[in-house]
């Protein structure tokens, strides 16, 4: 029978019950009995605050259940005929015969327990109570938010279960492509000078603009000398400049033929050579300049043919001789002392494979996208056909109820509904 | 005198808020009574019907907007007996600082411990029950909800009161609180048994503010100390507090807990059950044996 029985029906008969005062609250039925002028006492106030207090137990606890039966009542309406509702009325039906057990038994053990009316030494100290009213919220809000959890909940795993739509494929294409700047990583930039020589030709600029400020001083005296300090300083210049390319450096020769030479040459025959032309350039440039100069101008009046096929000779020889490494000089050797340019090779390495293996990811993903995009038409296609499915279930039921055959046509109408849905349902899953 | 009119008015007020309680209550009766009806029918048809559906929801949320009324003019009740007792505490202290003593207060030199003690119980008895709204949460100082960190009890208030007796025991007893200094954050108490006739000076750690609510074990349980949960509990008959186990808390508003004292001179350490009313179980905060 309990299957039967609607949501709420016995609760509301329960609650109604406290309600009799008569009996339950004898001090406050006798209260309300007495005329103004009787008044109340002030040794009664105990007895009728316990009084007071269990009728509103009782109300506020009624308040309670009809809220929950009106919600049962809405629920029910929503989603009328679902059986869980009947069953959830059921629960509270059983909830609230209990909760009456227990007010039964309270409201008797109170009979027992309440002071007597006549108790009159009523000094007890009562605190004040001056927040009944404002620790007191609306009712309703709490409802809410309890509800409101588990959208919540949805709303943050739906974007890892939606669907896949043609937006996200086109920004999985639109990754695919080679970034514009890609190129740039891969650039290896020229070699600067080295920061010896750009240090030194710093260190000059600053003791030009030294000295210019102190020529400006006794410009008026030195004329002469001080274009001169100008010319002195751009030599300087142009020589740490062509200081770095060692073949031109003063001498024609490679630096194996210097090499060489110097292990053949050294003891005697340089030496002599060597006194008598600096003191002699020296003497020429009037003692002006510095001693760097000297060999330089030295070196340019020099011009020896085939220093170049003489250098590449002499390599070939010693390399035969076998007092040379074939592949000691070129290439390599040179890049092996050049860290940065390493290290710039290692991460452009590691750059390039991370972007190969991104690459691929990204190319799995978009594969797998249309591929999911595909079983996405799929499964729209069975929901179609299942409400086509239930769409001739529900005529042929129908017919059945009006106790008449369905017609060729009904039948024909559910097969064909039936067989395409299989149909479709044999695509999704092979 | 002032504070006698005062209240002589807020028992008129009382009176007439109870006549319109009971208006309330009639007016809603008849609504509930169609409820009634309704489900009966409803019940013996075995079926449910839209307008069924339709009248009982109309039933309900008519009879819920009664029943706010009703615990509205309800609490408004409550809070003028509280009011009207908070005036007569007011005139109890001031009776007592100036050492004059009415008629209806008896001076307190001289009650027996025998009154002292009906006394204390009926002022557990009459601790207000603590009824919230729908989704409301109790407060602190409602049953074992312990008060903010922050609080400060007023004059007059009940506290239980770590105090060192003649001997140089501690002992927790039931106290008075007579003032609270901010300065030093410390408490002048009284003894409640002034038997005793002490006046203790006490930091706030040794003070314990007692609950100004009973939880209701039929909507608040989570408010009640728990089975076997570690307690300070007035020892009955007695103004001490000793440790003691929760053994079962009470069902009802009206019931008291049921408590195991700590006790060396039973086999198992502890007494046998004994009934404590919520007014005088406070939380005990040091674990360490005595």
């Amino acid at each position: 029978m309990m299957s039967e029985l609607k949501d709420c029906p016995p609760l509301k008969y329960y609650d109604f019950k406290p309600v009799e005062h008569v009996k339950v609250c004898p001090r406050y039925t006798a209260v309300l009995g007495r005329s103004e002028d009787d008044g109340i006492g002030i040794e009664e106030l105990d007895t009728l605050q316990l009084e007071l207090e269990t009728l509103l137990s009782s109300a506020s606890r009624r308040l309670r259940a009809l809220e929950e039966q009106r919600q049962i009542l809405t629920d029910w309406q929503d989603k009328k005929g679902d059986k869980r509702f009947l069953n959830l009325g059921k629960g509270t039906d059983l909830s609230a015969s209990s909760r009456l057990k227990l007010k039964k038994q309270k409201l008797d053990g109170k009979g027992s327990h309440g002071p007597g009316p006549g108790r009159p030494k009523s000094k007890n100290i009562q605190p004040k109570l001056p927040e009944y009213e404002t620790s007191e919220e609306p009712q309703d809000p709490p409802r809410n938010p309890k509800n409101d959890a588990p959208n919540r909940f949805w709303a943050s795993v739906e974007p890892y279960c939606a669907d896949i739509t043609n937006e996200e494929i086109r920004v999985l294409e639109e990754l695919l492509k080679p970034p514009d700047d890609e190129a740039e990583y891969y650039k290896i930039p020229a070699l600067g000078k080295h920061y010896s020589q750009r240090w030194a030709q710093e260190d000059l600029l600053e003791e030009q603009r030294e000295g210019a400020r102190a020529n400006d001083k006794k410009k008026s005296l030195m004329g002469p000398l001080s274009e001169l300090d100008a010319k002195d300083v751009d030599a300087l210049l142009k020589k740490s400049e062509s200081q770095h390319d060692p073949p031109e450096d003063g001498c024609p020769f490679g630096p194996l033929t210097q090499r060489l030479l110097q292990a053949l040459v050294e003891e005697n025959i340089i030496s002599p050579m060597e006194d008598s032309p600096i003191p002699d350039i020296c003497g020429k440039d009037g003692g002006n300049d510095g001693a760097g100069t000297s060999p330089r101008s030295q070196g340019k009046s020099f011009s020896v043919p085939h220093t170049r096929s003489l250098e590449a000779r002499i390599k070939e020889e010693l390399i035969s001789q076998g007092l040379l490494d074939s592949e000691e000089r070129p290439g390599a050797g040179g890049d092996s002392e050049d860290e940065i340019l390493a290290e710039l090779h290692k991460r452009q390495a590691e750059l390039k494979a991370l972007s190969a293996h991104n690459r691929s990811r990204k190319q799995e993903l978009l594969r797998l996208a249309k591929e999911e995009m595909r079983k996405q038409e799929l499964r729209q296609r069975v929901r179609v056909s299942d409400n086509e499915v239930m769409e001739g279930f529900r005529r042929i039921m129908a017919a059945r109820q009006k106790k008449r055959t369905p017609t060729k046509k009904e039948k024909d109408q559910a097969w064909k509904a039936l067989k395409e849905r299989e149909g479709i349902l044999k695509l999704l899953d092979g | 005198m002032s504070a006698d009119t005062k209240i002589a008015e807020l028992l008129t007020e009382l009176h007439q808020l109870i006549r319109q309680t009971q208006e309330e209550r009639s007016r809603s009766e008849h609504n509930l009574l169609n409820i009634q009806k309704t489900h009966e029918r409803m019940q013996t048809e075995n079926k449910t019907s839209p307008y069924y559906r339709t009248k009982l929801r109309g039933l309900y949320t008519t009879a819920k907007a009664d029943a706010e009324a009703e615990c509205s003019i309800l609490r408004h009740s409550l809070d003028k007996i509280a009011e009207i007792k908070s005036l007569l505490e007011e005139r109890r202290i001031a009776a007592k600082m100036s050492g004059i003593y009415n008629e209806n207060d008896p001076p307190r030199k001289t009650m027996r411990r025998g009154v002292l003690m009906t006394l204390l119980q009926q002022s557990a008895m009459t601790l207000p029950l603590w009824i919230g709204k729908p989704g409301d949460s109790p407060p602190p100082l409602c049953g074992a909800t312990p008060a903010s960190s922050d609080y400060v009890a007023k004059q007059g208030d009940k506290v239980a009161a770590r105090v060192k007796a003649m001997d140089g025991d501690e002992q927790w007893i039931l106290a008075e609180v007579v003032s609270y200094s901010h300065s030093t954050n410390k408490y002048e108490v009284d003894d409640i048994d002034e038997e005793g006739k002490e006046r203790h000076t006490l930091s706030r750690r040794r003070i314990i503010p007692l609950p100004q609510w009973k939880a209701n074990p039929e909507t608040d349980p989570e408010a009640l100390f728990s089975k076997e949960q570690l307690v300070l509990a007035l020892y009955p008959q007695t103004t001490c507090f000793y440790r003691a186990l929760i053994h079962t808390p009470p069902h009802r508003p009206q019931d008291d807990y049921s408590v195991l004292f700590e006790d060396t001179s039973y086999a198992d350490g502890y007494s046998p059950p004994l009934n404590v009313a919520q007014r005088y179980v406070v939380a005990c905060k040091e674990n360490k044996k005595k």
